[in-house]
């Protein structure tokens, strides 16, 4: 048997009550992730990707009308049932976040410096002098040069990139055990990209964290994940390690968001493959296969039952009616979208 | 009348600028056009000496990260932004030296589509009001060829006629994004600038809006400037591309030559720092590290020689004391040339592999 999981979450809903009706935002999501695990979470917006590392931290504005259902065990404890206190204590404690825009999550009025610090004292109990000093350890870490003068500025003096930095040095001050990471480098240009997606890549292996990347992008999971699953309307529609993902893609929702997508090694062949119609807004919550409606292979069945996760090989599961026959057929042909030789 | 004499003085200088050589005259002709701004800490150079040229169904597609200049080059191109320098001529028109009036008669041969489709449409105005604004503005056309023409417009991006009297906050991003496409082709122009027009909309969305303008190009004959700071969708829609750094366009050529056979160190860093879904993944980004070194310097105070040196793992002396001017890779016929005093020495390096480079064999 393999090691205890780090977090195990168990048919987790999420319901947001909106003026036009209930948004089934995550529709019954079950995962594990073991210490030290990667996992990317791929969908278009809307998907319920988002709404999901949230949830895993109750992580709501308080004027969200919202009920959360399910179980998420994190470190022995259910995270959707202990009280507040102890959930700040997770919340940027043992789970650290980073988002697509740090100028929202970093206080501009205070020295970054400082703002590490603050959390360093709040999360591992250090004094003054000890938390200053440490903070400045970790701007060196996340590689921002000259870190004792860097940790006396505000936020607004860095660049994008740096304040990426900045956010990821706050969110692993206090050695999490898990790193939930939403679109961290969406905002960013691409020779910084590939810097902070390397950055995050050795932190994990250095401190022997978890990550949880969430992004609509296959080439930045690829570079920094070994698993990866798929969401479509709120539920996991597939999930896989990467590499077996790229050979396999079993679900036609995966495979749709693999074609849709020019790739930069392909010069212009011809159009691209849109997947056509959109995401159902209410999220979830039905009675039949959420993609079925832009699904190009869809038959009775998809329309009438929800289709349950298929064993389609070692730890690749494929919600699909069709995925059993999909299977056998991707392991004859390969998919339209490999490589061609 | 005065074409003797261009061509004259072109000859005489001995270098031409290797972005215009051996190219048709082209419909849209931009000129070293330098575009200087006033910020608050001083004064800076976005746009150092800009040449670049566009056929007819010619696709040249602009990239490089932010600061590099693309947006601010657009804006030049479309005379809304001052230059300090150079020309941009426009069907053989001197865009510069129209009076107001005159300007205003051309601009529908040039249109634009901005990134944000929701900030850049009126909200009070209905769908078909808004694509037939332009014909309205520069008095094109009576009220029934102006209905015919926003017809045909909306038809050829794709938009039902049932959105016609809906408000843009009626329809969907990309339905928005469709109607400013619309908006830019209704007028017939010879001309699209497209700055970053599907960095805002969602991955499936991005695909339906990247195909209209891959059709459109071909049925309208269209010459577009499709600036993006998306590799994989510039080299997707581009014919020829433009790699602009601090101000500059360091490499350009075909797309095809620039994307597999990069011959500047920055366009090498660009091209490999491009996360793709693939199984080298991290190995390519760790190569993408060892070629782009460092931060973005200010443009207040840009790097003297080469702009790229205080970032290049080649760069010497020489590239600290002299710029390199644009130099034609050799069996090229002049379509792809770049600012670099070393490439001879520094191998291709297609991305295609994480392949290590001369230097790192080294010993």
């Amino acid at each position: 048997m393999s090691v205890l999981p780090l977090l195990e979450v168990d048919d987790l809903h999420v319901t947001f009550n909106t003026a036009s009706g209930p948004v089934h935002a995550v529709d019954g999501v079950s995962f594990t992730m073991a210490p030290g695990a990667s996992l990317g979470v791929v969908g278009e917006s809307g998907s319920g990707k988002s709404v999901t590392a949230r949830a895993l931290l109750r992580l709501f504005a308080i004027t969200d009308d919202v009920r959360v259902s399910g179980s998420v065990h994190f470190d022995g404890a259910d995270l959707l049932r202990v009280d507040e206190r102890r959930l700040r204590h997770v919340r940027g404690g043992q789970i650290g976040m980073i988002f697509q825009d740090p100028l929202t999550s970093l206080n501009p009025l205070m020295a970054v410096g400082e703002q590490i610090a603050e959390s360093l004292r709040l999360h591992r109990g250090m004094g003054r002098a000890e938390a200053a000093s440490e903070a400045v350890e970790l701007l060196a870490r996340v590689g921002i040069a000259d870190p004792e003068k860097r940790a006396t500025e505000l936020p607004s003096s860095f660049s994008g990139g740096m304040r990426q930095r900045v956010m990821i040095s706050l969110a692993i001050a206090c050695r999490p055990r898990l790193l939930i990471a939403d679109e961290p480098t969406t905002a960013l240009d691409v020779t910084v990209q590939a810097e902070i997606l390397l950055l995050l890549d050795e932190l994990r292996r250095s401190e022997g964290m978890a990550l949880m990347l969430i992004t609509h992008d296959f080439g930045v999971v690829a570079a920094t994940c070994e698993d990866v699953q798929v969401m479509y309307a709120g539920k996991l529609v597939e999930k896989a390690s990467m590499t077996h993902l790229f050979d396999r893609a079993n679900h036609p929702y995966t495979e749709g968001l693999l074609r849709l997508v020019p790739r930069f090694e392909d010069a212009h062949t011809g159009r691209l493959h849109p997947i056509p119609g959109q995401p159902p807004i209410t999220g979830g919550g039905g009675s039949s296969c959420a993609f079925a409606p832009r699904c190009a292979h869809a038959f009775d069945r998809c329309h009438r039952e929800i289709p349950p996760e298929v064993a389609v090989g070692p730890e690749h599961l494929s919600a699909c009616w069709l995925a059993a026959d999909r299977a056998k057929e991707g392991t004859e042909a390969g998919r339209p979208w490999r490589r061609t030789p | 009348m005065s074409d003797a004499v261009v061509v004259g003085s072109t000859l005489d200088t001995g270098s031409p600028e290797p972005e215009e050589a051996a190219g048709p005259r082209g419909v849209l002709e931009v000129n070293d056009v330098m575009v200087e701004f006033d910020t608050d800490a001083g004064r800076i150079t976005a746009v150092d000496g800009v040449s670049l040229h566009l056929a007819t169904g010619e696709t040249l597609g602009l990239v490089g990260e932010s600061g590099c200049g693309k947006s601010t080059l657009a804006r030049a191109i479309m005379q809304l932004v001052p230059m300090q320098r150079g020309s941009v001529r426009l069907e053989g028109t001197d865009l510069g030296t129209l009076p107001r009036r005159e300007l205003r008669r051309m601009r529908h041969r040039i249109q634009m589509v901005f990134q944000d489709p929701r900030g850049s449409l009126d909200p009070r105005m209905s769908v078909s009001t808004i694509i037939g604004e332009p014909l309205r503005v520069h008095g094109i056309g009576d009220r029934t060829s102006r209905a015919r023409a926003v017809a045909e417009a909306m038809e050829l991006v794709g938009l039902p006629t049932a959105v016609s009297d809906r408000l843009p906050s009626e329809l969907s991003g990309g339905q928005q994004q469709r109607v400013g496409i619309a908006r830019a082709i209704v007028t017939d122009p010879a001309v699209l600038v497209c700055d970053e027009p599907v960095s805002a909309l969602d991955v499936s969305i991005q695909a339906q809006i990247i195909n209209v303008l891959d059709e459109l190009r071909d049925e309208l004959d269209l010459a577009m400037l499709f600036i993006a700071h998306d590799l994989s969708v510039v080299r997707h829609l581009s014919d020829r591309v433009a790699v602009m750094y601090l101000g500059q366009i360091v490499e350009t050529g075909t797309a095809s030559e620039v994307f597999t056979e990069p011959r500047h160190p920055y366009t090498q860093g660009l091209i490999t720092s491009v996360p793709r879904a693939d199984a080298e993944s991290a190995t390519r980004l760790q190569t993408a590290r060892r070629l782009v070194l460092g931060e973005l310097p200010s443009l207040l105070d840009p790097p003297s020689g080469c702009r790229y040196r205080t970032r290049c793992p080649y760069a010497d002396d020489e590239c600290a004391a002299t710029e390199p001017p644009p130099e034609a890779v050799d069996h090229t016929d002049g379509l792809h040339s770049l600012r670099c005093h070393h490439w001879r020495d520094i191998a291709v390096r297609s991305g295609a592999q994480p392949s290590s480079n001369s230097q790192e064999q080294a010993p």
